[in-house]
């Protein structure tokens, strides 16, 4: 009796003790919670790539030592449904999340699920954007604007120098740039290139339809949101899939570890480069410095990709991400980012800026990227991309996928139906 | 409290007498609170320490079965949070004319097939070669379980640069052999080669695995029976399967169940085997798309939760059929008279 009652006692005061330590950790955790006034705020930020952030970050934490800033890249793709999912869950999304033109509409429809920055007084820089690119934001009736922009992917061409000369072609990049007028002749190029050296000339067929695409007045919507893929997409697929039929592609899935390898193996001499893609090339292969140039995209100009950076509404530290925000967007940041991987800032006036306009890339043979990049984003027309574009985009490039390896092989025709019932059912889906 | 305590202890005639009078011949009588504890120990307490896993059951089991089931009967879009009424059986009867869902059953089953057969095959073989006087024994029985214990995504990661077109292991092991020389294979374009691919990796994990259970009933098997049969002239084939397959059937059974549910459940390995496998597709028509990878996209990437909980009743439907139709034929198979 006594042995089982000290026993009994023994246990119930281990279990005491345990509660009381349970409620003691409990406690310590609920009184660290509130941090508004000036306490440790981390500041979480989603995006896709690289945004040229990694140092950055370092110097605005330096000069804020109660913000925290956790950057977190991820595939493009993914990002954004990741963000759709968290604003319907209501909870989960990042401080600020970085949005994709090519996603833009969708989000730009929810904007009750985002801040609104004209509240926060970002309308002082509405007149330093590029027009267009302040109003994709901007909800219809102009009273919101859920990001602010941070580059523009003005279309230039990028290649391979070391390879162009192996194959007999013209290295400069103004007579690179003279060779390919239009596409009709970049594929004649290529088809020079592939006889002479054995090699495939580009990447991929996709790579060739997104620019092609960015080129047209009319994407894969217009602007009552109807599926249009007898205008642009068609112009556009027309241009890949004869690039595909003439076996000028490597047929290396854009953004795959194999594409990536491509890069460092150069099993393509030409890539078409809106400005953000200068720093992929860069992480990807480091090896082939000053082995690239730039020269001017066939047709012209035109737009592939730009990002905005977004705050959702559900996120604890609203101002403090504000802060951040604009601090990015300043002039000497987007400089610093332009330097750093390439992506071209959105403000029309850092063009001129010497730092910009005379800033020459050691990585593509010193070419002007600064001058190159900031002329097609001043002639620029834009183009209007819909909610679903996004996954429409997916659905064209997959059929292109099949038409350079699969089932489609050599049937440009059949393809271009199977696009169209793709995209119709990607719209819906 | 006072009129029930003594009822317990007046002894009853019949019923666990030993114990009562064992008891009598302590020095003392235990109190009656003491005994009311022995007998909440006796009855009780064993239904307290089995209720944690039939708790979490019904939480994390039981529930979102059957939330799923009440999900899958409702529109519930998450891009379109308006659309939240019942749905009746519209979802199922969508899921009929569904090519994508009858395409991804296909997948399924291929790569269900091509996994499973040879891997249980397989894995007998590998266990009754263990199951063998071997040098360095527990060496070789650790060695074959050493995938089974590497990360399922580690390992894909590595078999999908193995199955690369350009630069991969596998083909340069065929062109070895003559085959895709000028012409590699695109192991991801087709739906057979990226097949065979996925099949192989998925082989190489559970082989081991599966062999050990086998090596473990084995070893329960009398060697006499063995020494009996080599008496009368039969070859190590012939004991394996009229000796060592009819008597280690249950273990078979259970291996053929759960690879039937993995195998139909298969998510990983088509999904990073995808150049993006952020977009869920399974190659750019869907060539190895599984049900499970359909429904993920369905649900988070199409936002359509009511349409992907309804594939995910469908697949658990078809997974309980085919492992009941499997258990079956194998209980056949085994010469089983059940």
């Amino acid at each position: 009796m006594r042995r089982s009652l000290t026993h009994w006692a023994r246990a119930a005061a281990v279990g005491a003790v345990g509660l009381v330590m349970v409620a003691a950790c409990s406690g310590n955790s609920g009184g660290g919670g509130d941090s508004q006034a000036g306490g440790p705020v981390t500041l979480k930020i989603n995006f896709w790539g690289d945004f040229g952030l990694d140092e950055l970050k370092t110097k605005y934490e330096d000069a804020n030592p109660n913000v925290k800033i956790s950057l977190n890249t991820g595939e493009y793709n993914a990002q954004h449904e990741d963000l759709q999912k968290k604003l319907v869950a209501g909870s989960g999304a990042p401080d600020i999340a970085a949005v994709d033109e090519g996603f833009v509409v969708q989000f730009r429809g929810q904007a009750d699920k985002f801040v609104n920055l004209l509240d926060k007084g970002a309308g002082t820089y509405e007149q330093k954007y590029l027009p267009w690119k302040w109003k994709q934001t901007l909800t219809p009736d102009g009273k919101a604007q859920i990001g602010l922009g941070t580059d523009v992917g003005g279309l230039a061409m990028c290649y391979r120098t070391d390879l162009f000369a192996a194959a007999g072609l013209p290295t400069a990049r103004d007579q690179v740039s003279a060779l390919w007028p239009t596409w009709d002749r970049f594929i004649e190029v290529g088809q020079q290139y592939t006889a002479r050296s054995g090699k495939k000339f580009i990447d991929a067929g996709t790579n060739v339809f997104n620019p092609v695409l960015g080129q047209q007045p009319v994407g894969f919507y217009d602007e009552s949101e109807a599926l249009k893929m007898d205008g642009g997409p068609k112009v556009a697929f027309d241009v890949a899939a004869r690039t595909i039929a003439a076996d000028l592609s490597a047929n290396l899935t854009a953004f795959s570890p194999e594409w990536n390898s491509g890069f460092v193996k150069g099993n393509f001499a030409v890539l078409a480069c809106p400005a953000w893609m200068q720093g992929h090339i860069k992480n990807t292969a480091p090896g082939t410095s000053g082995k690239w140039d730039v020269a001017a995209i066939p047709g012209g100009g035109g737009n592939w990709g730009g990002s905005f950076l977004t705050i959702p509404k559900q996120g604890r530290n609203v101002d403090e991400a504000y802060r951040f925000v604009e601090w990015l967007i300043q002039p000497e940041q987007q400089i610093e980012i332009f330097k750093k991987v390439g992506n071209l800032p959105s403000q029309p006036a850092l063009y001129q800026d010497p730092a910009i306009r005379d800033f020459t890339n050691p990585f593509f043979s010193d070419a002007p990227v600064g001058q190159i990049f900031s002329r097609t984003a001043e002639n620029l027309t834009p183009q209007y991309l819909g909610r679903r574009n996004g996954p429409t985009r997916v659905a064209v490039e997959n059929v292109l996928n099949r038409l350079a390896t699969g089932n489609l092989k050599g049937k440009p025709d059949q393809a271009w139906t199977e696009a169209v019932k793709e995209a119709e059912k990607a719209a819906k889906s | 409290m006072s009129t029930t305590r003594a009822a317990p202890e007046t002894p009853r005639p019949g019923r666990d007498s030993g114990a009562t009078a064992s008891r009598r011949d302590r020095p003392y009588e235990p109190g009656p609170w003491r005994t009311r504890l022995h007998r909440f120990d006796m009855r009780y307490v064993p239904y307290l320490l089995i209720a944690p896993f039939f708790l979490l059951f019904a939480v994390f089991g039981l529930f979102p079965i059957v939330f799923n089931g009440v999900v899958a009967l409702r529109h519930w879009r998450l891009d379109d949070p308006t659309l939240t009424g019942w749905a009746g059986l519209e979802n199922f009867r969508r899921l009929f004319t569904d090519d994508d869902f009858f395409n991804a059953l296909s997948n399924t089953f291929g790569i269900f097939l091509l996994s499973t057969v040879p891997q249980l095959l397989l894995a007998l073989v590998v266990a009754s070669l263990l199951n063998r006087k071997l040098r360095a024994q527990t060496w070789f029985r650790v060695g074959v379980l050493l995938p089974y214990i590497t990360p399922v995504t580690a390992s894909t990661l590595i078999f999908s640069v193995v199955f690369a077109r350009d630069t991969g292991i596998a083909n340069w092991a065929l062109s070895l052999l003559g085959i895709g020389e000028t012409a590699p294979i695109d192991w991801r374009s087709a739906k057979w080669s990226s097949w065979i691919a996925i099949a192989t990796m998925v082989n190489w994990k559970w082989i081991g695995y599966n062999a050990l259970l086998y090596l473990a009933a084995m070893q329960s098997i009398p060697r006499d029976v063995y020494e009996a049969a080599a008496v009368d002239g039969a070859g190590p084939w012939r004991q394996l399967w009229r000796i060592t397959v009819p008597m280690i059937r249950p273990v078979v059974i259970f291996t053929v169940v759960l690879s039937t549910i993995g195998g139909l459940q298969l998510f990983t390995e088509p999904m990073l085997f995808d150049a993006n496998p952020a977009l869920g597709l399974g190659g750019d028509d869907g060539q190895w798309q599984t049900v499970a990878q359909l429904i993920y996209k369905v649900g988070w990437r199409d936002l359509n939760l009511g349409y992907a909980a309804a594939m995910s009743w469908a697949l658990f439907l078809v997974i309980l059929l085919v492992a009941a139709i499997n258990a079956l034929i194998t209980n056949r198979l085994g010469g089983g008279r059940k």
